[in-house]
């Protein structure tokens, strides 16, 4: 009987194993390269240098991490003539930012007071140079926080946004 | 007559003068080595393809970061070190490349460029707090040596790791980050535009003998020279 059981119990781990490994799906390659451009600022928008440097690193490393993409290539880096028609450039603008404000916020709450961010990304391709995606891309932070978490919100909004886009595109293919 | 209590209350006065003297001391860290890091790229670059065949040298590395401590990467916690110089790694990190892609000249005669490099940025840059965010930044001015004509390469690579809490792993990531930095900023340089136009139009210039950019020729160089070129600086 107790062996029995255990024979159960093993049967049903390696029913569960195997359907895991069934259903565990690598992630799409829509791309085989992205080069990412560090974001311009539009006249007027008070956020320091190292705000679009720390954004061009960590939506880098966003993108890494989503694995879209097979290799996110640094600014100004030459591509293999083959890869050059599935390759892709983010270029992108830094379109509007409120500052918050911090009163408003301990005082009424409800997200008002918020630092507010708006920034357009326009993804090119490498080869023909038409463009493929327009993202409006949104992010509010609490007015305490510092400029490179809502890079890293920001980062994190416009990887999320793209990989849909791709998603999508695909789909209706 | 003294009262008794008066050493205990002497010893916890000097101790409350003492307290704000002992926090605000000054606690740079110091180099040891169990707080000393030893940077190496983290991959070996593979430079693009160029048209032409050509050699470099590296005759120069120097540090442009106005950081007093360069070797200093992390403040908090005791700090963390780096073996050398920021200068010396670069150079060293240049050089196993550029071996590697058979780019490297052997002395200056076989050398077409010699190259000088200024480096901006080696360590940590202000990161969210929740991770590191290695930054390397450097210039290389590249030289025909046999016209003199310079160009500049600008490369740059950065990194972000996550933060830890225990002082064994923030060495680790911070090791891992700095590499990871150094490794993408020469991979920038090697496969970078930049590199290939300024090789491009370095080796491409009509060959002029050595030192002819510093005694320009011909009728304006000669005007120059007389001081007629005022007027029309003047106007």
């Amino acid at each position: 009987m107790e062996s029995e059981m255990k024979r159960l119990w093993l049967s049903a781990a390696f029913v569960l194993f195997c359907g895991a490994l069934t259903f565990a799906k690598d992630p799409e390659q829509y791309y085989k390269t992205a080069e990412v451009k560090h974001y311009t600022k539009l006249e007027g928008i008070e956020l320091s240098l190292t705000f679009t440097d720390y954004l061009y690193a960590e939506l880098r490393a966003q993108l890494t991490k989503a694995k879209i993409f097979g290799r996110v290539v640094s600014e100004g880096e030459v591509v293999d003539d083959a890869d050059v028609p599935s390759s892709i450039v983010l270029n992108g603008q830094l379109v509007e930012f409120k500052k918050g404000n911090l009163a408003k916020e301990v005082i009424i709450g409800f997200s008002s007071g918020y630092r507010r961010l708006k920034l357009d990304t326009v993804v090119t391709n490498r080869g023909d140079g038409a463009t493929l995606f327009t993202l409006h891309t949104q992010v509010r932070t609490p007015p305490n926080r510092t400029e490179q978490l809502m890079a890293k919100a920001a980062a994190d909004a416009i990887a999320h946004e793209l990989r849909d886009a791709m998603k999508k595109e695909r789909e209706k293919k | 007559m003294r009262p008794a209590y008066r050493p205990r209350v002497l010893v916890s006065f000097a101790f409350f003068l003492l307290l704000p003297v002992t926090a605000f001391a000054d606690d740079d860290p110091k180099p040891k080595p169990e707080n000393t890091i030893v940077i190496r790229a983290s991959q070996p670059v593979t430079a693009q393809k160029f048209a032409r065949a050509f050699t470099i040298l590296i005759t120069d590395v120097s540090d442009r970061s106005g950081n007093p401590q360069p070797m200093l990467v992390y403040r908090p916690r005791g700090g963390i070190f780096v073996d050398r110089m920021p200068t010396e790694v670069l150079r060293d990190s240049l050089q196993d490349s550029l071996k590697q892609a058979g780019l490297l000249a052997r002395d200056k005669d076989s050398a077409d460029l010699t190259a000088k490099v200024y480096v901006f940025k080696f360590g940590l840059a202000p990161g969210s707090g929740l991770d590191f965010f290695g930054s390397v930044e450097f210039a290389v001015v590249l030289k025909n040596t046999k016209t003199g004509a310079t160009q500049e390469v600008r490369a740059a690579g950065t990194s972000i790791a996550n933060a830890a809490v225990l002082k064994k792993n923030i060495q680790k990531n911070v090791r891992e980050n700095l590499e990871t930095a150094l490794g993408d900023a020469l991979t920038n340089f090697f496969r970078g535009a930049q590199l290939r136009d300024a090789v491009k139009n370095l080796l491409a210039a009509p060959e002029k003998p050595a030192g002819a950019a510093e005694n320009p020729q011909g009728e304006m160089a000669a005007k120059i020279k007389r001081g007629e070129d005022r007027k029309w600086r003047v106007k």
